[in-house]
């Protein structure tokens, strides 16, 4: 799908994030356009992870607004931020590994649980591996399989904006490659995609737009073609 | 061998209480994160106020909604207490709720023996422990309040059990017993839930303390502290928050406590129970069904 830049809906306006005296994030600005993939990238530490959680009201900002289709959410909990559209899947995945594979999904569901056979089809049709493994326990899957389990139970939420942080973490090459076919799959059937990533390489040829966070603060911003390009970008994460 | 028979018929009815507080227990363990010692204390204040309404309504009814409802509420007035201690920053200090626990057992104490019947034990009327004889076949007796108590527990112990592996809250519930961190980012309302929980272990105090009146027809200040310290070892042989290890072992304990009686003082069960629970602790450290998890 592409992106609708006229049509903003989640807006980070000057957010601060602290822990007593050590800043986490220092006035954060970040907009995210309807259908598009945007990527954070940065070192460890740099305060990707703390952006995701503060949006999703795992983290509350100091100070600042995060305004969602026109919302202040900043101070809202991630059970009213999930219900209302935005879903995170953490690094690990999230899922919870003595349920089975469809506890987890009916778990995904949870907020929309009358809405629960619809959408079990439409997951199913899109990962077809979960229907033959709906009864296991989720701890018994293989990394990928798991991480397939995380995008299944995440679209079972009514979420319009997913979350990732570090989807890639821990996988092969040959299922980075899929993660990220996974993620443009979803984007084009109209999800917006917020993706904290290390993998600079991988991320930057499906994104429309990055952010780079250094030290808890937007050091750069731009277009995905554009910062490919930047000197700064090739240097730290390319090598050249 | 017909006293034998009459002595594990008793202790099944025993045990089958036993097995109710140790799931309220592990519940309480497993979901609200908190050692709750103070349960099986809520459930002997519970039972005071069920003799209290018999006393001044003299209405069955009026005393069984009463103690539920006392017990509910009176479990939803100590989650603030909790939670105040399981949402502070950093990792859930079990040892913190533990302590507290114990501090509203120690209170609940004290009320009974100073405030409640002049620290006497209260004794129920004949009427309400139905003591009426259902079955008797030579020394084989069934009451009608062991009866009540085999099927109610059973009963209650089979929703228990739907409620925690087939619906959705349960779901929820095994959820947050196995990450309370990935349940909150899932969009569970942990705070919500946990108020339930607190709502559903009163409701199951609550019902505890009606059988226990009708099975055993009397309470004391100190019959806390009896059933607290066995409940402890029954969860703990078992493995903590292990809901099938606290059910066979709950019923085991039952069984083996009425023939002990049948053998030795009465005085030695609890002796019984710790012995079991230094045994296994030394051979099994995690329990005898030793998954620490909701789903073993």
């Amino acid at each position: 799908m592409a992106p609708n830049r006229e049509k903003i809906i989640l807006k980070i306006e000057n957010m601060t994030v602290r822990y007593g005296p050590i800043f986490a994030l220092k006035k954060v600005n970040l907009k995210i356009a309807q259908g598009e993939i945007v990527v954070l990238i940065g070192s460890n530490g740099a305060g990707k992870s703390t952006l995701l959680k503060s949006i999703i009201g795992l983290e509350k900002p100091t100070e600042g607004h995060i305004i969602y289709q026109e919302k202040e959410i900043s101070l809202w909990g991630p059970d009213h931020i999930t219900r209302f559209g935005i879903f995170l899947i953490p690094e690990d995945g999230g899922i919870f590994r003595t349920l089975t594979v469809e506890e987890n999904l009916q778990l995904g569901a949870y907020h929309f649980f009358s809405q629960y056979q619809e959408r079990i089809e439409v997951v199913i049709k899109l990962f077809p591996v979960l229907k033959e493994r709906l009864k296991q326990v989720a701890g018994t899957l293989s990394g990928g399989e798991q991480r397939v389990l995380a995008f299944g139970k995440a679209l079972m939420s009514n979420s319009r904006i997913l979350m990732l942080d570090e989807p890639s973490i821990g996988l092969s090459p040959k299922y980075i490659v899929q993660i990220f076919e996974t993620i443009q799959a979803l984007n084009q059937r109209g999800y917006t995609i917020l993706l904290a990533e290390q993998n600079v390489i991988q991320a930057s040829k499906y994104a429309n737009r990055i952010y780079v966070l250094e030290n808890g603060q937007i050091v750069l911003n731009g277009n995905a073609s554009d910062l490919r390009n930047h000197p700064r970008i090739k240097e730290a994460y390319f090598g050249s | 061998m017909k006293v034998i028979i009459a002595q594990i018929i008793n202790g099944i009815a025993l045990g089958s209480i036993y097995v109710l507080l140790v799931t309220g227990f592990n519940l309480m363990f497993l979901v609200g994160k908190i050692i709750h010692f103070a349960y099986p204390y809520i459930v002997v204040i519970s039972m005071y106020a069920c003799w209290g309404l018999l006393k001044l309504t003299n209405n069955p009814l009026i005393a069984v909604f009463g103690t539920i409802i006392s017990s509910i509420l009176l479990h939803i007035m100590v989650e603030p207490l909790f939670r105040h201690i399981n949402t502070r920053k950093g990792p859930i200090d079990i040892n913190s709720s533990f302590i507290v626990s114990l501090g509203i057992a120690l209170i609940l104490t004290e009320i009974m023996s100073h405030q409640l019947n002049y620290g006497f034990p209260i004794a129920f009327p004949l009427n309400w422990m139905s003591s009426s004889i259902f079955l008797e076949i030579n020394l084989i007796r069934i009451s009608t309040g062991q009866l009540y108590t085999l099927l109610v527990s059973i009963l209650i112990a089979l929703a228990l059990f739907i409620l925690i592996y087939q619906t959705q809250l349960g779901r929820a519930f095994r959820a947050i017993a196995e990450n309370i961190s990935k349940a909150r980012l899932q969009g569970i309302p942990i705070l919500r839930l946990n108020l339930l929980l607190y709502g559903i272990a009163g409701l199951l105090g609550g019902i505890i303390a009606l059988l226990f009146s009708m099975l055993i027809g009397s309470a004391s200040p100190w019959l806390g502290e009896y059933i607290a310290l066995k409940v402890l070892a029954v969860a703990i042989v078992a493995g903590l928050g292990n809901m099938k290890g606290g059910l066979i072992c709950g019923l085991v304990l039952g069984i083996v406590e009425s023939l002990i009686i049948h053998f030795l003082p009465g005085s030695w069960s609890n002796a019984l129970a710790f012995l079991m629970m230094l045994f296994v602790i030394l051979i099994r450290p995690r329990g005898i069904f030793n998954k620490n998890s909701i789903e073993s």
